[in-house]
């Protein structure tokens, strides 16, 4: 039986021996993630797929309006030490821009029309990288930038319903719970015949 | 022979109210089974006169065509059917292959307008049902071949008075083997559940009757009420002795079908590769070995 | 001997009493095309089973949507499914009936404010009955079913015609939400 934490701070010694790391997290047992640099990226995919991360779990991006960055997720999984690997690496935000790893993983193919089109991440090397997936006829900036205002988006497309005015109304009229603690006080005085 | 052509028309309107009713009253069976109330037992009289009551959307003039088709050749075949001893329109044509020929009008009246449709559910489901057809009646062939060389007659009433002259000696306790192949091939002729791969609601979304709405679908839900009947009634007269009136109809057509549709309850659905490979499997050597003892070696109970 | 004197019926009359006819037949047997997008889809099984068990009331689901006359909308719609909506409810043959389920469907729910899910399914297709609730208990849904059969009864479930005379103006809203009803993409072509 192997030792997954052993696995993790194998994974961890062997990776910052032959890559120039930006940051390491060990996040948990069957976690690791690394930040490395954008040129980076293939030959740590390529190396990791030949020791044992052949799946890649996920691909995606996350917006740092403040940064200025776009970050870019690779997730990859061993089966035999389940052990997942996040891979990040930040890159331009203004034009965003990569280039795929289809001829490592080609299973990126579907996440990277994904990415496309909520953050608008260009793939060089994937053809169907600029295909619409999810969203049809989006004429909007993609949706999932911190900048993009979903409300507001909405309630231009959208139809909202209006409500009439009644509750209002409602509310307006006296207070039931008002009348029922005076009637409740009336009753109580005369009960006690005066008396306090 | 107008007359008889109307009697012929009024048992397939037996036919229709009889199955439907059965019918009706087997969803309500299976309700109870599932611990619930179930519905009406006219609830398939409601289905069929809603859908009769309904708009429907054409694709084509074989497409309507075919339905009439179907319903017309089935109708035509119910014609024939004899439910009782003297309840028969035709008393001199109710051979078994008119049966096997003429309800093949009405199945491919049905495949032939669904095809029409354009819908390729439509073609996997004709082709399914037909696969099934074809896989089913190879034993069942066996089977009657082997009951029409023991009688010497192949005509269904004959067949059925034979097993009453010799003292109710039903089929299914003379040849029990192929007894139970004829229930096996009867359950995939109804549509029952372990051999319903062409219906098959959640997988092809009903086969055949997937752009049906409305009329057409009224009309081929009253088409397949009549061939259950058929195959029903078939099996009574073949397996059961027939009966000398009425009652005793009614009562082995609601056993058999009754008995059929508790099997299916608890039952998943096969694939149709599976039901070609069982019953080219086991159904079709037991026929064989059937036929093979009560012909050569004349062992029948 | 007196002879029973029949008042003669216009037209309109016959024609009325055939469709009340066909209306009694219509509201016992509802078959339902279930759209499950949302969570409320997850009422649907004790609805359907032992529990609550809707076959008595002649319901049942259907394969298709040629075959169903009710179209159940369970939950939010987002822009990529409403398209399939139109075009499954624009199959169904008439008299066809549309329920809501959920608030997601009254005014957007939880998703008000997403830029992926509409908020007021009534824009695009008439709707007939609205179970409220997020979500609605099975109580509700089945009164929802209950409600409709009532409403058939008493001829006010007419959604399908509303749809027919103002086509226009329900396609206007469609294309202005969606910008284009057709689907476009690689696994239709």
């Amino acid at each position: 039986m192997m030792n997954s934490t052993n696995n993790a701070l194998e994974v961890i010694t062997l990776v910052e021996s032959k890559y120039n790391v930006v940051k390491t997290e060990h996040i948990s047992k069957y976690q690791v993630a690394f930040e490395v640099i954008r040129e980076d990226i293939h030959s740590m995919l390529n190396f990791l797929k030949n020791s044992g991360w052949k799946q890649l779990s996920y691909l995606s991006a996350i917006d740092w309006p403040e940064e200025d960055k776009m970050e870019l997720v690779y997730i990859v999984f061993n089966w035999d030490k389940g052990v997942h690997i996040q891979i990040r690496s930040k890159i331009d935000r203004e034009n965003p821009e990569m280039d795929s790893i289809l001829p490592i993983f080609p299973g990126c193919k579907y996440y990277e029309r994904e990415a496309h089109e909520f953050f608008g991440i260009v793939f060089h090397g994937n053809p169907d990288s600029m295909k619409q997936l999810i969203l049809e006829g989006w004429d909007d900036i993609p949706p999932l930038r911190k900048d993009f205002d979903p409300r507001a988006y909405s309630e231009a497309h959208f139809p909202q319903r209006e409500y009439t005015e009644t509750f209002i109304e409602l509310n307006q009229q006296e207070s039931k719970q008002e009348k029922r603690a005076a009637r409740q006080a009336h009753i109580d005085e005369v009960r006690k015949g005066g008396k306090k | 022979m107008m007359l008889s052509m109307l009697y012929g028309v009024g048992i397939a309107f037996f036919g229709f109210v009889l199955h439907t009713s059965v019918a009706g009253i087997n969803r309500k069976i299976s309700g109870r089974l599932q611990k619930r109330y179930g519905p009406k037992w006219y609830q398939e009289f409601l289905d069929i006169f809603k859908l009769l009551s309904k708009r429907a959307t054409s694709h084509g003039w074989i497409f309507d065509f075919g339905v009439i088709m179907a319903l017309g050749g089935i109708i035509a075949t119910a014609m024939f059917i004899p439910v009782t001893n003297n309840f028969l329109a035709f008393p001199d044509f109710d051979n078994f292959f008119i049966f096997a020929y003429l309800i093949a009008v009405g199945m491919l009246g049905m495949a032939m307008s669904a095809s029409g449709s354009g819908n390729p559910l439509a073609s996997i489901g004709v082709m399914r049902a037909l696969t099934t057809m074809l896989a089913y009646d190879i034993p069942y062939m066996v089977v009657i071949v082997t009951i029409i060389k023991l009688t010497g007659t192949s005509s269904i009433s004959g067949l059925a008075l034979y097993q009453q002259a010799a003292g109710n000696n039903w089929f299914i306790v003379a040849l029990p083997l192929g007894a139970i192949v004829a229930v096996l091939a009867l359950m995939a002729g109804l549509g029952k559940k372990p051999f319903e791969t062409y219906i098959a609601p959640a997988e092809i979304a009903s086969g055949p009757l997937v752009e049906y709405g409305g009329k057409q679908l009224g009309m081929l839900f009253i088409m397949m009420e009549i061939t259950h009947f058929i195959e029903v009634s078939l099996f009574v007269n073949l397996f059961l002795g027939g009966a000398e009136n009425i009652f005793i109809f009614l009562v082995k057509y609601f056993a058999v079908y009754t008995a059929l549709s508790l099997i299916s309850n608890v039952y998943a659905r096969f694939k149709i590769d599976q039901v070609v490979l069982f019953f080219y499997k086991w159904p079709l050597l037991i026929a064989i070995v059937q036929g093979f003892i009560a012909i050569y070696l004349g062992w029948v109970i | 001997m007196k002879s029973t004197k029949f008042s003669e019926l216009s037209q309109e009359q016959v024609d009325r009493k055939w469709w009340e006819i066909g209306d009694f037949f219509r509201r016992n047997s509802l078959w339902m095309l279930m759209y499950c997008t949302g969570c409320c889809a997850i009422e649907l099984p004790p609805a359907m089973t032992s529990a609550y068990d809707m076959e008595r009331l002649g319901m049942g689901p259907m394969a298709t949507p040629r075959q169903a006359d009710i179209l159940l909308v369970s939950g939010y719609l987002s822009l990529k499914t409403l398209r399939r909506l139109i075009y499954t409810y624009e199959q169904m043959s008439e008299p066809k009936y549309v329920v809501g389920l959920g608030s997601c469907t009254i005014n957007g729910g939880i998703y008000h404010d997403s830029h992926a899910v509409i908020n007021q399914l009534d824009q695009y297709v008439p709707v007939d009955v609205y179970v409220a609730g997020c979500m609605p208990n099975t109580e509700a849904v089945m009164n929802g079913f209950v409600d409709l059969m009532d409403a058939i009864k008493h001829k006010t479930a007419n959604g399908w015609k509303k749809y027919r005379d103002n086509y226009d103006w329900y396609r206007q809203n469609q294309i202005a939400s969606l910008g284009e009803v057709e689907v476009h993409d690689e696994f239709h072509e």
